[in-house]
């Protein structure tokens, strides 16, 4: 396995990729919790709230110019929905010494700064800076009303608030105007020493990395202070069955309509995710997939359409950007293609060029230092240990059988339009 | 075949000017399994007067050619789309227009070769038709649509308008409905005709690839065409003034879009240089550590870096600052403050800082096999070598980039757009 995989302590690991591919050494840092309503904003905002300064740099000010002091040094931060669970995620790219106009260490140096920013954060009368926290709270409110500016992607994050309602993942990743309200810097700052002490921590370190990197993790005072933790990553739950479909129309001053359409894959067992992969793509990656094909290209009905398969939730989304007059012209097309592909109308043909389209995704994990950190994130909180070359054995031997079965077993959840 | 070299970053790239007139640049990326090639022509949005070489007809295509040809390039005689068939490859293919080329690309690990027999068939033999052409204006159609409800477009669109006052460069890339309906073959052939030609072209590959042996492998799939005289294209050039101060717009957004602009001129001849001192005084002005940021940020007025550019050609070039924000005026005030601040009291380690963030940001340019062929392609068609910015970096002295501060940076040169809540 590339991922060089090393137990701190118990829930606490360090990964080494090592890499000669790049320019740079990339560290990153994933804190994993449960996905909840009680504390996905808060979640939010702590993410927001760790870059505003540690205790040896104590404003944002000070860590961004230590950051271009470093040659620019990129540090960058989010937080992400991996199922149910919410990811925070810290990253720190540096130019590999090698590359320096004079020497210094400075991929350690990152490692140290990183590692100080998620875990020794500024902290003042007992609490995180109130000012700091009033600020953040009012980009997040921000942030939270701005969901509505990328209409494609407000009509995906409707689909599925739809679709999940109750449901951890219904949750939108960055929380809610109404909680972000009741926060209080001395709540976050408890909430924040429980999640610290609790969540699944993974530190990863990419490019040129030699032993040196493990010791700075072990040695370092903010590390040696977290404690041993149980990590147990809970199983999706089982699909509901729906006879009907839910049709949720929503108006905005759009000029194009935004269609998204919420499948769920009701079969749950091992590896089906492959062959739903292998399904998505002949439906509707690329320009071979048959939305493309048919929906765009041969009715012009189109510009963009195209499905997504998020395999941790076993969803597929389907999306179209169309006149709005053109809506039920759409949904009676796209869901042609959706039947035909359970009467198994697909080709050979479609079914080697779609494994060729994820052989050359799967390929490219490893040209990318971020991408390669994601996969390996992605095996570590599945609890699996699939190689590069064992992902693409999986795609290999799926069968046009396999992809039937996904496509029978494929349920209508929520048919989502955003319109004027 | 001529190399160049950066010792610093330890890169090399080998050009070749072929017999038929196509320029060839490799950059051999030996660590890396992902192969990417680029291949484009000096034909943008803002090519719309010409003349025909070794005529004297002077032409004017509609708005939205280039793109339009873009689109119609995949069609194939035999009934295929070249892109169905590199996608059917697993090779990730795709092509896009800017205001002055037009690129077609893909990028791979496996079926590089076969990619390269597609990629060089179709950009060589164009296949229009009256029924073929018809069929994509609805489509396009939809792509303009698609920019109209994209607030970003609008803010760009109307700060060039604010810029120029003739400039072909503010004329959306895509064309209008309008345009495009006036579109048909005889104006695409024309086109193709004239600007893909491969005196008019360079293709661009980086990855694990030995130069010879790649030159030759593009020189057997070359197709003859006719030798060309220079392509005469006629453009309008602005002056130093700015058509106007100020534009709004209102669109469905949470919170004002800004973007302010510095119109620069266009006689420099030290481009890279400038180009860089540019980039730095923009990162001192506003950039992550600066004072205006670090102000605007804690009075909630800013919520993330704006982002920063300076785009130019040979007739025209201007420096942007765009992001979101609760009031442009005060980020324009302070912007400007800022200025005559830097003018009086220049802050010589605030300088050092951003040239050495820039440094960093050059190196990792080089990271990605696609990064570093699309970046050798544009700069080549103005006239650059990528490798200039590593090398000119340390040319660019504090007294160099007070000057730039002095000259580009003036509220004559300024202007805004903002894109207003409704």
């Amino acid at each position: 396995m590339k991922d060089e995989k090393i137990e701190i302590k118990q829930g606490i690991k360090f990964h080494k990729i090592k890499t000669n591919k790049f320019k740079t050494n990339l560290f990153a840092i994933f804190l994993n919790t449960a996905l909840s309503r009680e504390n996905v904003t808060k979640d939010a905002l702590i993410t927001a709230l760790l870059r505003r300064g540690t205790m040896e740099l104590k404003s944002q000010d000070l860590i961004s110019k230590e950051l271009e002091n470093m040659y620019g040094a990129g540090f960058d931060c989010g937080i992400e929905k991996s199922g149910d669970y919410h990811t925070f995620k810290f990253y720190l790219e540096v130019i590999n010494d090698d590359f320096l106009p004079e020497k210094e260490n400075l991929s350690e140096k990152a490692l140290k700064l990183l590692i100080s920013i998620v875990f020794n954060p500024f902290i003042e009368n007992g609490s995180f800076k109130e000012e700091y926290v009033k600020q953040e709270k009012s980009n997040l409110k921000q942030i939270i009303e701005g969901k509505i500016d990328n209409k494609g992607n407000y009509a995906l994050e409707r689909c599925i608030e739809e679709m999940y309602k109750e449901k951890p993942y219904g949750l939108f990743k960055y929380g809610y105007i109404e909680d972000v309200e009741k926060i209080t810097a001395k709540d976050l700052y408890e909430y924040y020493l429980k999640l610290i002490q609790e969540c699944k921590i993974d530190i990863f370190a990419s490019g040129d990395i030699n032993d040196n990197y493990e010791e700075i993790v072990r040695k370092d005072e903010n590390i040696n202070k977290l404690k041993e933790r149980n990590i147990e990553i809970k199983k999706e739950d089982k699909k509901e069955i729906i006879n009907q479909a839910k049709e949720i129309i929503d108006n905005m001053d759009v000029t194009q309509g935004k269609l998204v359409m919420g499948l769920d894959l009701m079969l749950d067992k091992e590896d089906i995710g492959y062959a739903a992969m292998v399904y998505n793509t002949i439906l509707g990656v690329g320009a071979n997939s048959k939305m493309f094909r048919n929906v765009r290209e041969k009715e012009s009905l189109a510009y963009t359409c195209g499905t997504n398969y998020i395999k941790r939730k076993n969803l597929l989304l389907v999306r179209a950007g169309i006149e709005i007059e053109n809506y039920e012209k759409a949904v009676k097309l796209i869901k042609k293609e959706i039947a035909d592909m359970k009467d198994g109308n697909f080709t050979d043909e479609d079914i080697k060029n779609a494994k060729n389209l994820i052989y050359s995704t799967i390929y490219n994990i490893e040209e990318e230092q971020d991408t390669e950190i994601s996969y390996y994130f992605g095996q570590e909180i599945s609890d699996l240990n699939t190689s590069v070359e064992e992902y693409k054995e999986k795609i290999e031997k799926i069968t046009r059988e396999d992809i039937i079965e996904v496509a029978n077993n494929m349920q209508y959840n929520t048919i989502y339009f955003l319109r004027n | 075949m001529q190399i160049i070299e950066s010792s610093k970053i330890k890169e090399k790239v080998y050009i070749e000017k072929l017999e038929n007139g196509l320029t060839v640049m490799i950059v051999p990326k030996e660590n890396t399994n992902k192969k990417y090639i680029i291949w484009g022509t000096h034909f943008g949005s803002n090519d719309n007067h010409f003349i025909v070489p070794g005529t004297n007809e002077e032409v004017t295509v509609p708005d939205g050619v280039a793109h339009y040809l873009e689109h119609k390039m995949f069609e194939q005689e035999n009934g295929k789309n070249s892109l169905d068939v590199l996608m059917a490859l697993g090779v990730d293919a795709n092509a896009y227009t800017t205001n002055n080329h037009t690129a077609y690309l893909f990028e791979t690990v496996e079926h590089f070769y076969e990619g390269l027999d597609e990629l060089m068939d179709y950009v060589q033999h164009p296949y229009f038709t009256d029924e073929n052409v018809e069929k994509e204006r609805g489509i396009i159609g939809q792509e303009i649509g698609m920019y109209d409800d994209d607030p970003g477009w609008q803010l760009y669109m109307n700060a060039l308008d604010c810029m120029y006052k003739k400039n072909a460069i503010k004329i959306d890339i895509a064309g209008t409905v309008e345009s495009i309906a006036k579109i048909d073959k005889e104006v695409l052939y024309k086109c193709y005709n004239t600007f893909y030609n491969p005196s008019n072209m360079v293709l661009v590959v980086c990855g694990n690839f030995k130069p010879e042996e790649m030159i030759d492998e593009i020189k057997k799939r070359l197709v003859e065409k006719p030798k060309q005289g220079e392509i005469k294209v006629i453009h309008q050039i602005d002056d130093d003034e700015i058509n106007m101060p100020y534009k709004e717009t209102k669109m469905e957004v949470s919170k004002p879009l800004f973007l302010i602009g510095f119109k620069d001129k266009i006689d420099s001849e030290e481009k890279v240089k400038r180009h860089i001192a540019i980039e730095i005084i923009m990162n001192m002005l506003i950039g992550k550590s600066s004072d205006v940021y670090q102000n605007l940020y804690k009075e909630g007025i800013i919520l993330a870096e704006p982002d920063l550019d300076y785009e130019f050609e040979k007739d025209y070039a201007h420096a942007l600052i765009m992001g979101q924000t609760t009031n442009p005026e005060k980020v324009k005030e302070e912007i400007l403050k800022e200025i005559q601040k830097q003018k009086e009291n220049f802050d010589t380690e605030h300088f050092e800082r951003m040239k050495k963030k820039i440094y960093g940001e050059y190196v990792t340019e080089y990271n990605n096999v696609s990064d570093i062929a699309r970046m050798f392609l544009s700069d080549y068609f103005k006239g650059i070598n990528s490798f200039d910015y590593i090398e000119q970096y340390s040319a660019v002295t504090e007294e160099y980039t007070k000057e730039i501060l002095k000259e580009l940076f003036e509220e004559k040169r300024c202007v805004m757009s903002v894109v207003g809540t409704k």
